[in-house]
């Protein structure tokens, strides 16, 4: 354990107050059999707020996003989303689900359906929209991410990058109030990963709320309003980018920056 | 070809033996064949008994409604799959579409040819035109569909219901002109495998959903019930069916045969296809789940419409193969239940008293094999299309 935390994670770039916070964690403990991924998070994500979250691997950041949305069981602690405690309730788990978007490492898009049922699937079966309006939509935010032209092709047919942007319009389709990214570059080509991060970065110019977990350094300094630095399962770290990277005061911060810049 | 002969079967001077050893094995055993098929296979107990073979003691005068069933189904078939058009890019020559057209029901039309041979009636070949009549108008019909906006109007449901009624009405005519228990030979096979299947696709993939329920009493009676029905011999259970149930019905309102055999199939078979199931359910990563958790689709949602899809699509082998071992086990139900079905009818011709004592089982059972190798061999050939079509393996 560290002596201290250098930064309060639970305070949101801008001086915004509490009223502001659309994802509040408070001593958010995981464990995984005997090891304990996240120790006591104390975490909050204002809207339209951009949080960039880095880290060593087996640091907790997947972790800590993959909470927020319950595709991990939080074993003590409170997490508040949008006003919505997480609890065993499913109605609040699915409530939570429809207000957060997530974009995963691997796409994780559906093999069997066309990119347009794709994109379309979750305001059909969750929002119960009629089928002609879903897929109106559906096209919609395929031009945005900037490929309308693949709508009726399978998964398998694009890129690893045309998946992660279809991936990203699917998850928008559900008008979340928070989008969460794991590792949405770690599986790609590298002349893929600028395409990804450029449609990333148009949702932030555009005032969506973002938690991007990411080894892309670069993209953090131009983006984030903060960034995040984990270990061991603790918040070690947190500041604007200028502070964190040019100016780091943890040890264990200095450490990874200088193995990874 | 030279170099072709060189390479491929005579590389080294092993390569050359076992080329010279199993081409002969293979010419021996063609020739046997042809030997038996062309000179020696005395067929006239085939074409004697054909009816027999075919259709067991199915009234005569209401035989018009078999041949109208299967002619119906065929229009049916065709309508409702044939004579799609094809993406440009993948449209073919007349000629290539030709040979596969022969690749895929050159078996069939042999066959029914050869039926037509052995039949050598007026009302075979009847029956053969009406066939060919109800492929081209059904396919016909279905181009039509494809291309004339009026049709397209109908919803597909009424229109597929619309297709439906020639066929389930003849089917039904057929079933209330005579009772069940009074088919037989291939007629009755074809039926308990058709029913049995159709029944058994849905039990299985509840059994195999059951199997995974996070509920543990739905858990345990499926995984019971799979495990004890695998653990049972098929034959023994056709042998259960026929004698136990009268300890707990009284005879006179207990059902019949057919309705044992195909309860006992429809079991069986749901009990091996759930296994298959659940491992094409396991196939599937699990980053899909979460995909759809995360989009906020109900625990049903994610099963119905992601994972089972998926699942099915992944084991469309190993589900056609329990189909087509179905298919053949029908035989058993002869020896279980005293269905006169085509293997029992093979046996019984061979006794009448022309054919006594001569031999004549080999004849019987060659044409018995025949029927169920082409019928197994369709479904297997139809399965590989259809992988294909739906793409396994490419996404």
């Amino acid at each position: 354990m560290s002596k201290k935390v250098f930064t309060d994670a639970t305070k949101m770039s801008g001086g915004r107050g509490d009223a502001d916070a659309i994802v509040v964690m408070e001593g958010v403990v995981k464990r995984f059999k005997d090891f304990e991924a996240l120790k006591k998070i104390d975490f909050k994500v204002g809207t339209q707020e951009v949080v960039v979250i880095i880290g060593p691997s087996g640091s907790g950041k997947s972790t800590l996003i993959r909470c927020i949305n319950r595709l991990e069981e939080h074993d003590g602690g409170r997490i508040i989303v949008d006003g919505t405690e997480l609890t065993m309730d499913i109605r609040n788990i699915q409530e939570i689900r429809r207000e957060t978007g997530m974009v995963f490492q691997n796409f994780n898009l559906f093999p069997h359906l066309t990119v347009l049922t794709n994109v379309a699937m979750g305001p059909r079966q969750v929002r119960n929209m009629p089928k002609a309006q879903a897929e109106a939509l559906a096209l919609e935010l395929l031009t945005r991410v900037k490929i309308p032209e693949q709508a009726d092709k399978f998964p398998s047919q694009l890129s690893g990058g045309q998946q992660q942007r279809v991936a990203i319009a699917r998850a928008l389709a559900m008008k979340p109030k928070v989008m969460l990214f794991d590792e949405p570059t770690s599986a790609l080509d590298p002349e893929m990963i600028n395409e990804v991060l450029d449609a990333i970065k148009e949702l932030a110019a555009e005032g969506m709320t973002l938690v991007v977990v990411t080894h892309e350094m670069g993209f953090a300094r131009e983006v984030a309003d903060r960034v995040v630095f984990m270990a061991d399962g603790e918040i070690v770290e947190v500041g604007t980018p200028a502070e964190l990277f040019d100016n780091p005061q943890e040890e264990r911060t200095k450490k990874f920056l200088s193995q990874i810049l | 070809m030279k170099l072709w002969i060189r390479r491929n079967l005579f590389r080294t001077w092993w390569d050359g033996v076992l080329t010279v050893v199993f081409g002969a094995l293979a010419a021996w055993v063609i020739w046997s064949l042809a030997e038996f098929v062309f000179v020696t296979g005395r067929w006239s107990i085939i074409e004697v008994n054909l009816k027999l073979l075919l259709v067991g003691q199915f009234p005569e005068e209401s035989l018009w409604l078999i041949d109208g069933s299967v002619i119906a189904i065929a229009f049916w078939l065709a309508a409702a799959l044939g004579g799609k058009p094809q993406a440009a890019e993948d449209r073919q020559s007349w000629g290539a579409r030709l040979g596969d057209t022969l690749q895929r029901f050159g078996l069939l039309v042999a066959l029914g040819v050869l039926l037509i041979v052995l039949a050598g009636t007026e009302a075979s070949l009847g029956i053969a035109a009406g066939l060919v009549g109800a492929i081209v108008v059904g396919r016909a019909v279905n181009a039509a569909r494809n291309r004339w906006a009026p049709i397209q109007r109908i919803p597909a449901i009424i229109w597929h219901l619309a297709l439906l009624i020639a066929p389930v009405a003849l089917i039904s005519l057929t079933l209330m002109q005579s009772d069940v228990q009074l088919w037989g030979g291939f007629l009755i096979n074809f039926y308990i495998a058709i029913i049995s299947i159709v029944l058994c696709f849905p039990l299985g993939v509840l059994l195999a959903l059951g199997r995974k329920s996070t509920l543990p009493i739905v858990r345990l009676i499926s995984t019971t019930y799979i495990e004890l029905i695998r653990g049972a011999p098929l034959f023994v259970l056709l042998l259960l069916a026929g004698v136990a149930l009268e300890f707990f019905i009284p005879s006179e309102v207990a059902p019949g045969s057919v309705f044992r055999a195909v309860t006992v199939f429809t079991l069986f078979t749901a009990a091996y296809l759930a296994e298959i199931v659940r491992g094409g359910l396991q196939s599937i990563p699990k980053g899909q789940i979460e995909a759809g958790k995360a989009l906020g689709l109900s625990t049903v949602k994610i099963t119905f419409l992601i994972t089972l899809p998926q699942a099915l699509r992944n084991v469309i082998p190993a589900q056609i193969g329990q189909f087509i071992s179905l298919f053949k086990d029908t035989t058993l139900a002869g020896a279980a239940l005293s269905i006169v079905e085509v293997l029992k009818v093979s046996e019984a011709i061979t006794k009448q008293d022309d054919f006594l004592g001569q031999g004549y089982i080999y004849e019987a059972l060659a044409f018995v094999s025949l029927l169920f190798w082409v019928g197994s061999y369709v479904m297997s050939r139809e399965s590989q299309r259809l992988e294909k079509r739906l793409g396994v393996g490419q996404r």
